[in-house]
């Protein structure tokens, strides 16, 4: 799959490491960055497997190898033993770097992107064949592979984000599709809260649909205040945080509706209907029919249950729970 | 929106009709041996919904033209039926549900008429009241340029006793139907809304004046006259606008002209969401307080819609005490809190609607439905 014929020769030479420009990263796929771990390893035993380089205008471009001459350089060693590509097309060189790491272990989301992206950069014509992205174990799904692409092009707080994965694919292809600052702001929130794909579903459509409808940008509503407050509380842990900030968007969307199920809940509570009686509204409000559950172990307690029920009949909160709808049980209850 | 395309159907490409829309339109016109040709061109375009209401297509109704209205359950039909002689709209409302109804949306004319009227014959010759309209589908007057449809209609109505015809639109074609002998069988219907929705949701359709002064002038050649307000749309000052609406029906129509007024707030299945949020990013009108109803459409908050009703129906009823007003699917719940009485109280609301028709389309002779 390499060539166009030529066969491309490698040859090992020491190299001075001045001679090797480790800010160059066009081949990089790798997204770790620390080389502590090689450091010991390499210090010890020596590099057992060379990096791979290419000659560049000046010196050597890297190849494969960006962890290992970095823990060279940190133990201060001059020179390498390395393979130096001859001849190699930027596409050979490519696949090679993307051999040297998918077909080692498994790529991450973002390393895959980059893969993707750098055979599409330096294949000839522009896009690389399947079956060569299928030979260094890429996704060939074409809209799968076009969503994995978009990933390396997000900022950098996001893809750090997916790295962490706190951040999952789906939400990220999502949060790609917004202007760079939006993006970074929903994936610092989502790092801080570290909530399941559903609840991060739930507040990106949440903020999104509160800043149409008040015409604002969507910036604005993860900034505003009482969000911000909630975010920086030190009296409360990640979950509550999510709860509450929920809870507070669901407020500025849907206003009525959270407010009947305020009115509702506080006039239910003063009913004082203890734990063996559970009384449950329709969904939303929308029918009409309410669900009582009575729970009991003994003719005793069904006894008492029944004065629970014979005084909840008149009690009047109860009749504003079952006829005060239309007022969003928030006014004085119905005569 | 214009017609830039009009599609025959090789079946109906030799009728007379055919040639009498041909003859009034002035773009290219194709014979196709199936739809699939038509469908292909629409669902070909960016804009599918677009294209489909600038494409026109001449064919045959191969099912039943007369067609019970689909009511859902939980919420109180009305018993109506639909006379299905087209398809799609030219106009291009941001909530319209035909948008989402047709895969893919086309607008479609019916010519095989003979079956119509068979159908209708069969219907009459029952002599039960009925109430039928031809605005479920598409928009009742849109094809008056090409066609001379609702001058049939209205004649073939004028002639039985038992049946009225509703023809509900946003238009003010009316000028073909004012001089018809249509012995009140026929009720000419608006849609009304407030300035702001009609501005910002319904574009192509003419203003709340000029449906208003068409109704006047519809009123004053003796025709029965409905008005729907739907769908309300719940925003900020709403209440006011649609005071404000009444207001200026009253302003125009007296009560007496009046069959009906109906009241039915926005709804729409959860998919026409990212239809319009895709067609019309700059409508709000999806941002609503809405929730899953009990027939899986997304429906405003309940508390919301029966404040708005109350509003609209306490206006209403201040200028026309005794017209006929009804919910376009409401539970009892609704009636209940917004007009006092439920349905039932009053033999139901087919019964209420039948009567109305009675009394003003001056139907007679005819007994009962169920
Ligand atoms: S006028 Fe009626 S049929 Fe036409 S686009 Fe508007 S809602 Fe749809």
């Amino acid at each position: 799959m390499a060539s166009d014929g030529e066969v491309t020769e490698e040859c090992d030479r020491l190299i001075p490491l001045v001679d090797i420009d480790p800010r160059d990263e066009r081949f990089r796929i790798t997204t770790r960055r620390a080389s502590d771990d090689l450091h010991l390893s390499i210090g010890r035993l020596g590099l057992r497997v060379p990096p791979l380089v290419v000659p560049g205008a000046a010196g050597f471009i890297i190849v494969s190898g960006f962890r290992r001459i970095a823990a060279c350089q940190g133990l201060g060693w001059d020179s390498i033993r390395a393979r130096v590509l001859q001849k190699a097309s930027p596409y050979e060189c490519t696949l090679k770097a993307i051999a040297a790491n998918s077909l080692e272990r498994p790529l991450n989301l973002i390393e895959t992107s980059r893969a993707l992206r750098l055979l599409d950069q330096y294949a000839p014509g522009g896009q690389a064949p399947p079956e060569h992205a299928a030979a260094l174990g890429l996704p060939t799904h074409a809209g799968l592979a076009a969503r994995l692409k978009t990933l390396c092009g997000l900022p950098a707080e996001v893809q750090d984000a997916i790295l962490e994965e706190t951040v999952s694919f789906a939400m990220a292809c999502e949060i790609g599709r917004m202007e760079e600052g939006l993006a970074v702001d929903f994936a610092r929130l989502f790092r801080q809260l570290k909530t399941s794909l559903n609840k991060q579903r739930e507040i990106l459509t949440l903020v999104a649909e509160i800043a149409r409808r008040e015409g604002i940008n969507p910036r604005q509503v993860l900034t505003e205040d009482r969000l911000s407050r909630l975010r920086d509380a030190q009296d409360l842990d990640r979950n509550q945080k999510t709860q509450r900030i929920r809870k507070l968007l669901r407020q500025r969307r849907f206003p009525a509706l959270v407010a009947a199920e305020d009115n509702f809940q506080s006039l239910r509570q003063r009913l004082a209907l203890g734990s063996n009686l559970q009384l449950v509204p329709p969904r939303d409000f929308e029918g009409t029919r309410f669900t009582l559950t009575l729970n009991f172990e003994s003719v005793e307690e069904v006894s008492r249950l029944r004065v629970k029920l014979d005084e909840l009949v008149d009690h009047p909160d109860f009749k504003t729970l079952l006829t005060g709808k239309g007022r969003g049980f928030g006014e004085a209850p119905v005569p | 929106m214009r017609v830039v395309a009009l599609y025959i159907d090789a079946q109906v490409a030799d009728w007379p009709e055919t040639a009498s829309i041909c003859s009034r339109f002035d773009g290219p016109i194709k014979t196709v041996a199936t739809a699939d040709e038509v469908y292909a061109d629409v669902a070909a375009a960016k804009d599918p919904v677009r294209r489909g209401k600038q494409v026109l297509y001449l064919t045959r109704n191969k099912g039943a033209y007369i067609r019970q209205c689909p009511g859902t359950s939980h919420y109180t039909c009305c018993g109506y039926k639909i006379l299905h002689v087209g398809t799609f709209c030219t106009m291009d409302c941001t909530y319209c549900i035909l948008q989402s109804y047709f895969h893919p949306p086309v607008l479609q004319y019916f010519l095989n008429h003979a079956d119509l009227n068979a159908e209708l014959e069969q219907l009459f010759a029952t002599r039960t009241i009925h109430r039928m309209g031809t605005g479920e589908f598409t928009d009742s007057l849109i094809w008056e340029p090409w066609t001379g449809l609702s001058e049939a209609l209205i004649r073939k109505f004028a002639g039985q006793d038992c049946c009225a015809l509703e023809l509900k639109t946003k238009t003010t074609f009316i000028d073909t139907l004012l001089d018809l002998p249509h012995r009140r069988r026929t009720i000419l219907a608006w849609s009304l809304n407030t300035e702001r929705v009609i501005g910002s949701e319904e574009q192509g359709t003419a203003s709340l004046g000029a449906r208003l002064n068409a109704a006047a002038r519809c009123a004053a050649q003796g025709y029965p006259l409905a008005f729907h307000f739907d769908p309300v749309v719940i925003n900020d000052g709403c209440e006011a606008e649609y005071r404000r609406t009444v207001e200026r029906l009253f302003a125009v129509i007296a009560p007496r002209h009046i069959v009906w007024i109906s009241l039915g707030a926005l709804r729409f299945m959860p998919d026409l969401k990212a239809v319009v949020q895709s067609r019309f990013p700059q409508s709000k009108i999806v941002y609503g307080e809405f929730i899953a109803g009990l027939d899986g459409k997304m429906r405003y908050f309940k508390p919301l819609r029966m404040k708005i009703y109350r509003a609209i129906a306490q206006a209403i009823r201040a200028h026309a005490p005794d017209v006929c007003l009804y919910f376009c699917m409401e539970d009892d719940e609704v009636w209940q809190d917004a007009l006092g009485f439920r349905p039932a109280d009053r033999g139901g609301l087919t019964r209420m609607l039948d009567d109305a028709a009675v009394r003003q389309c001056g139907l007679g002779n005819g007994s009962r439905l169920g």
